[in-house]
C-alpha cells in the first residue's frame, strides 16, 4: 500500500484518516477497505525511509494530529513506480497443482475438482454481479475494477475448460 | 398440469451424418427444468450445447430419446406440430439476433403475436408494453439494420417474449455483444426471470451463467456437471479482492 | 393470416424494383399474347369486326313485297330492324363483259343498323343521283375505284351510266366471288331509274337480334309471321363462314409462340422467386423458429410472388385490351372475344402459380435453425477454371471461371434462363425466314401463278388470247376447281385441275413426283390426312356424278383449304367439266409487278384476281415475332440480372478478400463479369444452336399439322443468327457489368456472420 499512499500525498498533504477516506472514495466498495492501523504503520515506515515527513498540527480541544508531506525522495520513488511497467497477474497455480497432482494420489477425481472449481468461480462471478449492481453507476473507477475482476474470472473459467478438455 | 416440469429430456441423442460417417453431437442427456427455473448450459465449443437447445425447441430433430414440454410429449411431433408448439410455448433468442431484416422493429415484435392469432390491436399493445420495458419505444419504426447490436438483441428478446411463452430458449444471446451491451441484456434476462420466466440458455459467458439458478456443463455431448451454484459468501458482501490483488 | 400479410408487405416494400420487374415481365407476356390472339382472331375472321362496327343485322330476309315490318319488329328476340330496302338485279356492262349485280336501295343518311363501312371515296348524296357505292371485294375483283364509270343495264335492257362514288365494306354479305352477285348500294331514286317496274324488285329486311344464339328460332318465327312471302333468308353464320380464312397454320404458329412466351415467363418467375428465396434463407429460418410451419412458409411465398404474377396478368390483360383498342384501331375493330381472353388469363395464372410454387416449396423446406448463414459451397477449381489457368489467362478470368460453376443448380438455372428465351428467339427468326421465303419464292409454296383470269362472259379462247398477249405473262395454265364427293365422307373436297398432264402447272412437289399422265394426281398433306392415304395410293371420287379415279403420285405444299386439295391435269377431268376451262392461272415473268399486270388485264375487260400470298395473311405474325422477341429478350436479361445479383451476394465476402489481396477494382469487375458472363454466353450459344436446329423441324411440324405439309420450314439465315448472338452477348455482358461495376467500386464491409 506504500506507493498508493505516496501518490495520494503527492496530490496534497494529508493525515491518516484523510488518506483512508480518499482510498475508499476512489475505489469504492470494490476494493477492500484499508485498516486505519495498517495505514499508520505504513506511514511510519515511509517516514523512516525518508519518503514522507510528518508535521504535528495543534488542535484546540483534541490531541495534535500528524499531517504527512511527500519528500523529494518520496517523489522520486513515486516517479520510478509510475515509470516502470507493472507485472501481469499470476496464474492461479494452486488449483493447477491440485488438478495435476491430486489424481495421482487417488484422493480426488479430476472431473470433480474441475466441477467444484467452476461452481466456485461462478458463484464468485455472481457476487461480482451483485456488487456491480450495488455500486453507484457514476463510480467509473469502481466499476472498471469490477469488470477487470470479471474478465479475469472469465479467463480462469476458459482455462478450466481447456484443462477439462486436455487432461484425461 | 402446473406441477409438470417445463422441460424434461430423457436419454436424448443426436447423431449427424457427415459424409456417411455418424458424428454424435449429443450422447444420451437426461435433464429436467422446473417451471420458473433459470438453467445455463455451458461447455466448450463442439460439446453439443447448441444442438441440445435446438432440439429442445424442435429446431433440430432428435435421433432418439424423449422430450417433454410442459407435460406433453414433443419429440414425436411433426415439423409443423413443433411450429405450432413454438408459437404458443417457446421463445427463441439467437446469437446473431436474427431480426427479419425487411421488417421494422415494431413488426418484428408483433409478428409472433399475430402468428399466435392475436388481434392486431392486442399485438400492438403487447409490443408497446415490451418495447417500453426494454427502453426501445422510440426505435419502433426503425429498421433492424439501424440498431446497434445490443438494441437488436433487446428487440429479439422482446420478440421471443411476445407470446408470453412458457419457455425461453437462448443460444449464446450475448455471444456477439460487447460487455456494455451484454450488461443490458443480462439485466433484462434477470428481470424476466424474477417475474417467473423459465429460461434455458446456452452460453460461454460466465457472467450470464452466474445468474442462473443452475448450471449444466456439457463435455462431448454428455452432462458432466449439473447443479445449483453454491452460496459461498464468506462476507456479507464480496469484493474484487478475492479475484484481484492490487499490488502494493 | 395477419402474420403472413405483415411479412409479405414488408418484403415487397424492401424490393420494389424487383417486384416491378416481375410484374412487367408477366404483363409484357400477357399483353403480347392478348395482342397476338386479337390480331389472329381479327385477321382470320374479318366478319366480326365488320359486323360489330357496322352494327350489322343477324338475319336478312328477302321477300317479294314489302313485309309487315311491325309484326317483324314485334317478334320476340328482335332488337332492331334494317330496312326494308328494295333490291333489284342488274348487269354491269362494259369492256365487253357482263357481270350480274344486285342494286340495293339505301338511305343517304347512315342508318343505325347494318350500315356499310365506307373505305374509299364518299357516300351517296341526293344531289348526285348517278352515284353508287360498291362493295369492296367486288370492286377489287373488277378493278373499280371511286370515279370509275359504272355502266348498268337493267332487266328492261336500258343502259344507264352511273359513277362509282365510294367503296364500302359490309358484314351483311360475304366476299365476292364466293358471294355473288356483287353488291352495289344506290339511292332509292337511282334504283327506280334503273328498275322502274316494282314487280321485278324484291325487298330485303335485316333483323338485329338481342341474342345471336336465337337466330334459328327467330328465322322460324319470321318465316311463319311472313307466311309465304319469304323468298330467301341468310344469317350471320353463313356470312361469317364465307369470310373465314383457313387459319390453322397461323393458329399453330401463334400457339407455338404463346407456349414459348409462357415457358419463358415461368422461367423468369421461377428464377426471380428462387433467387429471392435463396437470398432470404436466414429470414425464413427465423420465421420458422418463431413458429411458421413449412406449409405456411410455402403458402406465404406463393402468395407473395403469385400476387405479383397475378397483378402482372391483370396489367397485361388491361394493356392488351388498351393496345388493341387504341394503338391498333385500324387493324383491330373488336376486342378479343371472351373465350380466348379467359383462356389466356387462366393459362398464365396457372403458369405463374406453378412456377412460383417450386421455389416456394423449397423455401418451405428450409431448416429452422437460422444461426447457420447460407454460405456458398467452396468448390475447388472447376475443370474450366483449370483450363483457364493452363492457358495462362489473367487471374481475374480464372477466378471468374471458377465462380461460374460453383453452384451447379444455380449455374444450370442461369444458363437455361438465357438459353430458353434465346432458343425461342431463334425459332422466331426461323419463322421470319419462312415468311420471307413465302414472299420471295411464292412458287415454292404452290403459288407460282400470281394472277388468275376468269373469262367471265368472254369465250375461254378469247380470254386466253388477251391474257397471253400481255408481255409480262410468262406462262398460262387452264384450270378448273370443282368440289368432289369422296366415298365414305359426308363432305366434299376441293379438286383442282390445273395445266395439262403433258404441261403441268409448276406445283411445289416435296414428296414423290408431279403428275405426268392422265389419272395421276398430287395432293396436299391435309387431303392425305383426311382420306388416310399415302403417296402411291389410288383414290376414287365423284365430280358432279362422274367418277374419277386417280393415283396420288406426289405431295405438294398446299396453302389453300388447309391442304385438303387434290390437284391433277385438266385432261384427267371429264370433258364436260374441263371445257371450257373456268380460269387461267398466269405465271408472270420474274420481276413483274402483279398489280400492274392485273390493272392492264382489267383494262382488257378480263376478270382478274390476284392470288393472296399466305405470307400476307401471316403478316401479323411478324408483328408478334417482333413483340415476342422483345419480351423474350427482356426476360432473358431479367434472369441474368437475378443471377448476377445472386452471384454478387455469394461473393460479397470474397470481394473484400480479393481487394485486400491486391486486385484492382477493374480486375474485381472482370472477375464478376466473367463469372456471370460465362454462363450467359453459354446460354446464348446453346439457345441459338438449339433454336436454329429446331426451328425448321418445328415449322415443318406445324406445316404438317396445319395441312399445308412439311417442307415450308426455313432455318434463320446465318447473318440473322450471328447478329442475334452478338446482340444477345453484348446485352448480357452489359447487364452483368452494371452490378459488377457497382460492386467493384463499393467498399465492401466485412459482414458479421
Amino acid at each position: 500500500m506504500r506507493l498508493p499512499l505516496l501518490a495520494l500525498l503527492a496530490k496534497e498533504p494529508a493525515h491518516g484518516y484523510e488518506l483512508k477516506h480518499a482510498l475508499e472514495k476512489t475505489f469504492g466498495s470494490a476494493y477492500p477497505s484499508p485498516n486505519i492501523g495498517q495505514i499508520y504503520v505504513t506511514l511510519g515506515r515511509l517516514e523512516k525511509d525518508g519518503y514522507v515527513r510528518a508535521v504535528d498540527v495543534e488542535q484546540s480541544n483534541r490531541p495534535n494530529k500528524k499531517v504527512y508531506y511527500l519528500t523529494a525522495a518520496g517523489r522520486e520513488a513515486l516517479e520510478n513506480w509510475v515509470d516502470e511497467p507493472t507485472e501481469g497477474p499470476r496464474v492461479r497455480d494452486e488449483f493447477f497443482m491440485k488438478l495435476v497432482l491430486a489424481p495421482l494420489t487417488g484422493i480426488a477425481d479430476r472431473m470433480a475438482l474441475v466441477n467444484r472449481q467452476r461452481r466456485h468461480y461462478l458463484s464468485l462471478m455472481r457476487d461480482l454481479n451483485e456488487l456491480a449492481e450495488q455500486t453507484d453507476p457514476g463510480n467509473r473507477v469502481a466499476l472498471l475494477l469490477i469488470e477487470g475482476a470479471m474478465l479475469h474470472l472469465q479467463a480462469d473459467l476458459d482455462w478450466l475448460e481447456r484443462c477439462q478438455e486436455e487432461l484425461p | 398440469m402446473t406441477d409438470a416440469p417445463a422441460i424434461k429430456a430423457i436419454n436424448l441423442v443426436k447423431i449427424y451424418q457427415s459424409g456417411g460417417v455418424p458424428v454424435p453431437a449429443v450422447r444420451g442427456i437426461d435433464m429436467r427444468v422446473e417451471s420458473g427455473e433459470f438453467v445455463a448450459i455451458m461447455g466448450p465449443s463442439g460439446s453439443g450445447k447448441s444442438t441440445l437447445v435446438h432440439m429442445l425447441g424442435g429446431l433440430d430433430v432428435r435421433t432418439s430419446g424423449e422430450i417433454w414440454i410442459d407435460g406433453t410429449r414433443a419429440d414425436t411431433l411433426s415439423e409443423s406440430g413443433w411450429a405450432l408448439l413454438r408459437r404458443q410455448k417457446v421463445g427463441f433468442v439467437f446469437q446473431f439476433f436474427n431480426l427479419v431484416a425487411n421488417m421494422t422493429v415494431a413488426d418484428n415484435v408483433e409478428l409472433p403475436a399475430l402468428l399466435g392469432g392475436v388481434s392486431p390491436r392486442q399485438a400492438r399493445e403487447r409490443r408497446e408494453y415490451l418495447l417500453g420495458e426494454l427502453g426501445l419505444t422510440e426505435r419502433a419504426a426503425a429498421a433492424p439494420a439501424q440498431l446497434s447490436g445490443g438494441e437488436q438483441q433487446r428487440v429479439a428478446l422482446a420478440r421471443a417474449l411476445a407470446n408470453q411463452p412458457r419457455l425461453l430458449l437462448a443460444d449464446e444471446p450475448t455471444g456477439n455483444l460487447d460487455s456494455r451491451n451484454t450488461k443490458d441484456v443480462l439485466r433484462l434476462l434477470s428481470d424476466v426471470h424474477r417475474k417467473g420466466q423459465t429460461i434455458v440458455l446456452v452460453t460461454h459467458d460466465a457472467r450470464v451463467a452466474s445468474m442462473a439458478d443452475r448450471v449444466v456443463s456439457l463435455l462431448d455431448g454428455q452432462i458432466v456437471d449439473d447443479g445449483a451454484l453454491p452460496r459461498t459468501r464468506r462476507r456479507p458482501l464480496g469484493t474484487v479482492g478475492d479475484v484481484v490483488e492490487l499490488r502494493g | 393470416m395477419r402474420a403472413e400479410l405483415r411479412w409479405i408487405r414488408a418484403d415487397l416494400r424492401a424490393r420494389r424494383g424487383q417486384a416491378l420487374l416481375t410484374i412487367l415481365t408477366v404483363a409484357g407476356i400477357v399483353t403480347a399474347l392478348v395482342t397476338a390472339a386479337t390480331l389472329l382472331e381479327d385477321g382470320t375472321n374479318p366478319w366480326r369486326g365488320l359486323f360489330t362496327r357496322g352494327h350489322g343485322a343477324h338475319i336478312w330476309i328477302h321477300t317479294k313485297d314489302t313485309p309487315d315490318v311491325v309484326s317483324l319488329q314485334g317478334l320476340d328476340g328482335v332488337a332492331d330492324i334494317a330496312g326494308p330496302y328494295r333490291s333489284a338485279p342488274a348487269t354491269l356492262t362494259g369492256h365487253g363483259r357482263k357481270v350480274p349485280i344486285a342494286l340495293q336501295e339505301t338511305p343517304a343518311a347512315f342508318q343505325a343498323v347494318a350500315r356499310p363501312l365506307l373505305r374509299e371515296g364518299r357516300w351517296l348524296d341526293v344531289r348526285d343521283p348517278d352515284a353508287v357505292v360498291v362493295e369492296r371485294s367486288f370492286a377489287r375483283a373488277l378493278g373499280l375505284r371511286p370515279g370509275s364509270p359504272f355502266p348498268v343495264t337493267g332487266l328492261n335492257g336500258a343502259s344507264h351510266t352511273l359513277i362509282v362514288a365510294g367503296v364500302a365494306e359490309s358484314g351483311d354479305q360475304g366476299f365476292y366471288p364466293d358471294w355473288a352477285p356483287g353488291l352495289v348500294w344506290t339511292l332509292a331514286g337511282t334504283l327506280n331509274v334503273v328498275e322502274p317496274a316494282p314487280g321485278r324488285t324484291e325487298t330485303v329486311i335485316g333483323l338485329r337480334l338481342a341474342d345471336p344464339d336465337d337466330t334459328d328460332l327467330v328465322v322460324q318465327r319470321a318465316v311463319t309471321a311472313l307466311d309465304n312471302q319469304v323468298q330467301r333468308v341468310s344469317t350471320w353464320r353463313e356470312v361469317r363462314a364465307s369470310m373465314e380464312l383457313d387459319n390453322r397454320l397461323l393458329g399453330l404458329l401463334l400457339a407455338l409462340f404463346g407456349v414459348a412466351g409462357l415457358v419463358a415467363a415461368a422461367l423468369a418467375l421461377a428464377n426471380a422467386t428462387g433467387g429471392r428465396v435463396l437470398g432470404q434463407v436466414r429470414d425464413i429460418a427465423t420465421l420458422k423458429s418463431l413458429g411458421f410451419t413449412r406449409g405456411q412458409v410455402t403458402r406465404t411465398l406463393v402468395a407473395e410472388h403469385g400476387v405479383l404474377g397475378v397483378f402482372g396478368i391483370v396489367v397485361g390483360l388491361v394493356a392488351g385490351r388498351l393496345i388493341t383498342a387504341y394503338a391498333l384501331p385500324d387493324t383491330v375493330v373488336v376486342p378479343l372475344s371472351s373465350g380466348p381472353f379467359a383462356a389466356i388469363a387462366l393459362g398464365t395464372g396457372l403458369v405463374v402459380l406453378g412456377s412460383v410454387w417450386l421455389p416456394a416449396w423449397r423455401g418451405g423446406r428450409t431448416p429452422p435453425i437460422p444461426a447457420t448463414p447460407a454460405a456458398p459451397p467452396r468448390g475447388h477449381l472447376s475443370r474450366l477454371a483449370r483450363v483457364a489457368l493452363l492457358v495462362r489467362l489473367p487471374p481475374a478470368l480464372v477466378l471468374g471461371a471458377r465462380d461460374a460453376f460453383t453452384r451447379r443448380t444455380h449455374a444450370l438455372l442461369t444458363v437455361s434462363g438465357v438459353a430458353i428465351p434465346m432458343m425461342m428467339i431463334s425459332i422466331g427468326l426461323g419463322s421470319w425466314a419462312t415468311l420471307d421465303e413465302f414472299i420471295r419464292h411464292p412458287e415454292r409454296v404452290g403459288q407460282a401463278a400470281a394472277l388468275t383470269v376468269r373469262p367471265g362472259d368472254l369465250s375461254a379462247d378469247e380470254a386466253r388470247g388477251r391474257a397471253a398477249a400481255d408481255p409480262d405473262v410468262a406462262a398460262l395454265y387452264p384450270g378448273a376447281e370443282l368440289d368432289a364427293l369422296v366415298p365414305w365422307q359426308t363432305r366434299t373436297v376441293r379438286t383442282r385441275a390445273l395445266g395439262l398432264s403433258a404441261d403441268p402447272y409448276p406445283f411445289p412437289v416435296v414428296e414423290g413426283r408431279i403428275f405426268r399422265d392422265r389419272g395421276e394426281a398430287v395432293a396436299g398433306q391435309g387431303l392425305l390426312d383426311l382420306l388416310g392415304v399415302h403417296v402411291g395410293d389410288r383414290v376414287r371420287m365423284t365430280i358432279g356424278g362422274t367418277p374419277l379415279i386417280v393415283r396420288i403420285v406426289g405431295r405438294v405444299v398446299e396453302p389453300e383449304q388447309d391442304g385438303e386439295v387434290l390437284s391433277f391435269g385438266l385432261d384427267s377431268l371429264a370433258a364436260k367439266d374441263a371445257e371450257p376451262p373456268q380460269f387461267y392461272s398466269l405465271v408472270l415473268r420474274s420481276g413483274a409487278d402483279p398489280a400492274e399486270v392485273r390493272d392492264r388485264l382489267h383494262d382488257r375487260a378480263l376478270e382478274v384476281a390476284q392470288v393472296v400470298n399466305p405470307a400476307d395473311r401471316l403478316s401479323i405474325i411478324r408483328l408478334i415475332i417482333v413483340a415476342l422477341v422483345v419480351v423474350l429478350a427482356l426476360i432473358g436479361l431479367a434472369n441474368l440480372l437475378t443471377a448476377s445479383a445472386l452471384g454478387l451476394r455469394d461473393h460479397a465476402p470474397d470481394l473484400a478478400v480479393l481487394k485486400a489481396m491486391g486486385l484492382t477494382p477493374r480486375q474485381v469487375m472482370a472477375t464478376l463479369v466473367t463469372g456471370t458472363g460465362l454462363l450467359a454466353v453459354s446460354g446464348v450459344v446453346i439457345g441459338t444452336v438449339a433454336g436454329a436446329s429446331l426451328s425448321t423441324a418445328l415449322i415443318d411440324l406445324e406445316g404438317r399439322e396445319s395441312g399445308v405439309g412439311a417442307g415450308i420450314g426455313r432455318a434463320p439465315t446465318p447473318g440473322m443468327l450471328v447478329a442475334s448472338v452478338l446482340v444477345a452477348v453484348g446485352a448480357s455482358l452489359l447487364v452483368t457489368l452494371i452490378p459488377a461495376r457497382r460492386a467493384a467500386r463499393a467498399r465492401v464491409p466485412h459482414s458479421a456472420r
